[in-house]
């Protein structure tokens, strides 16, 4: 359920992390993966990259306590996340013709330490200059919480995107930032 | 070609309107005018602005305006504009302002009815024209201001009919918005959004009760839900609102549009009485209803399923979802949507939660449904710049419709009755000289 009150949202560390320089690496790796995977939009790959009951949060509000209690510019699922992509891969996407292209540009990565559960809690900053009939920049501060595999790669449990301009006007947001 | 009333007259047809009422900016200045100066226009929730000094800043047509609670708890609305050197009292949003405005500028300040207060050194005004008590000290409040049942309204010119004149039929669905609380109360929360359309006001009116469009437009979001809900066996309130849009043409011809003087009128949902008890959250929410007003009268509030309600010149409330599109023209390709969430006062939380989803789901930026609709509008605005033609087709069902005691009905539920009832009223405001303008001439 979407208002499911006992999902974590916090991106507050509730212990220290220290990653060998291999582990964080991979971090990094698995974000400028990530970014590419949208960049390019392969949206079902992308999806693949996300812990069953992950959630894709974008407030609405600066600092935004949780997305039950106010609206937010995208709260998503995987059922849902799978909607959007159906949606942008649909020939009779209207407003996707032509489609938006992007280029994510993800930098600043440092590990902020684990949350209650022990997921990973990764800051990164964001600049995505989006085209589609006209030129827009966005730029974000975005919180992962990353779930361990056993194979030695990160599932996505919490991707929080606080963009600098959330409270402002907007055009329509159609892909994922 | 200059707007004469003959000219303003004969761009309004019957079935059809000229192309320049979208496209011409001489048009959109007029309108300022003589709609969003003579109507009333829809301010602002008092809930918006609980205690006294609480101010929170909107638009009427072009204008800037606040609206704020005075020391005595009433709500006053005055142009956001200091009258020493013209600045802006207070910067957009909302806030409290204490037990006075006071511009930044030179610390001229005013009192919350906008009655000037004083101005600094006043020993260098002595002996001037300057007068605390002449209107033109002041800022000068909006001529009428008006509520109905918490939702505010105000009206630039001191002339024409009252508020509840004005509205009609209409308020039949603010009242029901209200009853569903079992209080009847309600007020905003949950926070606002604000998203712009590359495209003139009037497309997303005629748009709101545009039943024709909804399975052409909107098939890419109806399928990817109805595809999804395929595959995990189940069709959840998250995809079932997305879903709707592909009802076949015999759902859509079904419905019943009803249309009120003034362009206000309503697109009637399914009336299905049994929905009060079908989902959990209609079941709680039927019950808080039932333990106030009796199981009879909680069947009626929640049997009234209306989809869009349009209140001219304002925007569209859903009383089922609980939501305001507030319609802000901003210029004759540019218009603003605000949208309002409502809490029912004294309905279960998860009434609430649905609402808030609806908001997510349907009216945010990133909705799924929006893109199509906006992508089309900003087309609608494209293809009228071009010379290909004059005039915007109204046809379906013209000369169907039926009169009755509070405005007029569909036969057909794809009828454009709402574009006419619309371009009607555009036309009968439009035809008006307002009060200011004399004004201006004398």
């Amino acid at each position: 359920m979407l208002l499911d009150r006992t999902f974590d949202v916090s991106t507050v560390p509730v212990a220290g992390a220290s990653l060998p320089a291999e582990a964080l690496q991979s971090v990094q790796q698995f974000l400028f993966h990530e970014a590419r995977l949208l960049d390019e939009r392969r949206f079902d790959e992308w999806n693949q990259l996300w812990a069953e009951d992950g959630r894709y949060w974008v407030p609405r509000r600066h600092d935004q306590e949780n997305p039950f209690d106010h609206v937010s510019l995208f709260w998503e699922d995987a059922m849902l996340r799978d909607v959007r992509v159906r949606r942008l891969n649909h020939e009779h996407n209207w407003s996707q013709q032509p489609p938006t292209r992007a280029s994510r540009l993800v930098g600043n990565v440092m590990v902020d330490g684990v949350d209650a559960a022990g997921h990973l809690i990764v800051r990164s900053s964001l600049q995505m200059t989006e085209w589609r009939l006209e030129q827009r920049q966005f730029g974000a501060t975005v919180f992962h919480k990353l779930a361990a595999t056993d194979d030695g790669g990160w599932k996505i449990v919490l991707k929080r995107v606080n963009l600098v301009n959330c409270d402002g006007v907007f055009g329509i947001l159609e892909v994922f930032f | 070609m200059s707007l004469t009333p003959e000219a303003i007259a004969a761009l309004v047809r019957p079935d059809s309107v000229h192309r320049r009422l979208y496209t011409d900016p001489d048009i959109f200045a007029l309108e300022m005018q003589r709609i969003y100066g003579q109507a009333w226009i829809y301010v602002g929730h008092d809930s918006q602005v609980p205690n006294p000094g609480d101010y929170h800043t909107t638009r009427i047509g072009d204008q800037d305006v606040i609206m704020v609670r005075d020391t005595n708890g009433e709500i006053r609305v005055v142009y956001n504009r200091c009258p020493h050197k013209g600045a802006q009292l207070v910067a957009a949003g909302s806030g409290n302002t204490g037990k006075f405005f006071r511009c930044p500028y030179h610390a001229w300040s005013f009192k919350l009815d906008g009655s000037h207060l004083a101005a600094p050194l006043r020993k260098g005004l002595i002996d001037t024209n300057y007068d605390p008590k002449h209107p033109d000290f002041s800022m000068r409040p909006l001529a009428r201001v008006d509520s109905y049942r918490g939702f505010v309204f105000a009206n630039q010119s001191p002339e024409g009919e009252d508020l509840l004149s004005f509205l009609g039929g209409v308020t039949t669905s603010i009242d029901n918005l209200c009853d569903r609380s079992p209080v009847g109360e309600i007020e905003v929360v949950g926070g606002v959004f604000q998203v712009m359309q590359q495209s003139n006001w009037k497309v997303f009116y005629e748009n709101l009760h545009d039943t024709m469009h909804a399975p052409v437009t909107h098939e890419s979001s109806f399928m990817a839900a109805r595809d999804k809900a395929a595959e995990q066996g189940e069709m959840p309130f998250e995809l079932l609102i997305m879903d709707g849009n592909g009802a076949p043409w015999e759902f859509w011809e079904a419905l019943e549009l009803v249309a009120y003087p003034n362009g206000h009128g309503y697109m009637e949902a399914i009336f299905d009485p049994a929905a009060a008890t079908r989902d959990p959250v209609s079941r709680a929410h039927f019950e808080s209803l039932s333990k106030v007003h009796g199981e009879d009268k909680a069947r009626e509030i929640l049997g009234m399923n209306r989809h869009n309600t349009i209140i001219y010149g304002s925007g569209s409330p859903h009383t089922v979802f609980q939501q305001f599109r507030v319609i802000r023209p901003v210029s004759v390709d540019r218009t603003m949507i605000e949208i309002q969430t409502f809490r029912l006062k004294g309905a279960p939380a998860e009434v609430f939660d649905r609402a808030i989803t609806y908001t997510n789901i349907i009216n945010s930026p990133s909705s799924n449904v929006m893109p199509d609709d906006i992508e089309l509008y900003r087309r609608c605005q494209q293809g009228n710049a071009t010379n290909g033609g004059d005039w915007v087709s109204h046809h379906r069902y013209v000369g169907t419709d039926k009169t009755t005691e509070a405005g007029m009905v569909s036969t057909n539920g794809t009828s454009e009755l709402p574009m006419r009832n619309q371009f009607a009223a555009w036309k009968k405001f439009m035809l008006q000289t307002p009060a200011q303008e004399n004004r201006h001439v004398a």
